[in-house]
């Protein structure tokens, strides 16, 4: 039989889809075949702990809903994923490079700010072990405080009136009131 | 008057018109025989088990298959599962390239 092209045409790819079709079936035969196989043999073991997860993250969710305010009172005791326990403090003890202490970790932060020099105590120490140089920059710098603490207040005073010129110089000599 | 009855168990003589058909196959059971005998249906089956991989189409029906459970799911169950969902979900492209292939294998041995 003598089909025109556009027949032709139309049957072919009626063909092809339907030729497609046919494949893609037979791989989805295939897939659930597996999937069957997989389930009733219990070799999928990602689907247990999948379950086991669900379960217990329903559970947690549960408790941090239920108990938030204990958690928080109960902070001595607080247990992470571990199952370890922290106490609040740290309790290994070490030696501080600085001064050779034995120093508990949970101290060392704040025995490390009195003994490096973040506190008046600290600038004391240092003045009093350091080398020449170092001593003239602490010399100086109660002096250059003091100053800066006229400055301020001159600051204020100028604002009032007299020009910033003139009383830079005024400053340099000293001689202002609040001196 | 009793009208003859026909006998139930004698199957019922075929028709004229399917007893034709039988003589002459349609042109979808030509391309298929071709397609097996050549090969070229296997290579293709491949080529699209390969492509749905790649694509993640296949994970994506395990994946509503074990949402089926694990309780006394049959074969049957699975397929019907995914069918509906499976054939829409084929990704284009990957549809075009195997019909492609399809159309070509037909035009190389076009009846």
């Amino acid at each position: 039989m003598s089909l025109t092209n556009d027949d032709n045409m139309s049957a072919h790819s009626q063909v092809s889809s339907h030729f497609f079709e046919d494949l893609l079936d037979s791989i989805i035969v295939d897939v659930a075949s597996e999937c069957h196989r997989v389930a009733r043999l219990g070799l999928d073991r990602n689907f247990e702990e999948e379950e086991e997860e669900l379960r217990l993250s329903a559970q947690a969710r549960a408790r941090v809903a239920d108990s938030s305010n204990n958690g928080e009172t109960n902070s001595k005791y607080v247990v992470d994923i571990f199952g370890q326990t922290h106490p609040p403090v740290a309790n290994e003890i070490f030696e501080c490079m600085n001064c050779g202490r034995s120093i508990v970790a949970g101290r060392f932060a704040p025995h490390l700010e009195k003994c490096m020099g973040k506190g008046r105590k600290a600038r004391l120490k240092v003045t009093r072990s350091a080398t020449a140089a170092q001593n003239r920059y602490t010399r100086g710098s109660p002096g250059s405080s003091y100053s800066s603490y006229s400055n301020s207040t001159g600051m204020n005073r100028l604002s009032n009136g007299a020009s910033s010129g003139v009383a830079g110089e005024e400053y340099s000599n000293g001689s202002f009131e609040e001196l | 008057m009793s009208a003859k009855r026909s006998s139930i168990n004698r199957p019922p003589t075929p028709d004229v018109d399917r007893d034709r058909e039988n003589q002459e196959p349609t042109l979808q059971e030509i391309i298929n025989i071709k397609m097996i005998e050549s090969g070229e249906k296997e290579r293709l089956k491949e080529l699209l088990r390969e492509r749905l991989i790649e694509c993640g189409w296949r994970d994506e029906m395990k994946s509503l298959c074990r949402k089926k459970g694990r309780n006394n799911v049959t074969v049957d169950d699975l397929v019907h599962v995914i069918t509906p969902k499976g054939r829409a979900s084929v990704p284009d492209p990957v549809k075009a390239e195997l019909l492609q292939r399809i159309r070509s294998f037909l035009a190389s041995t076009a009846t």
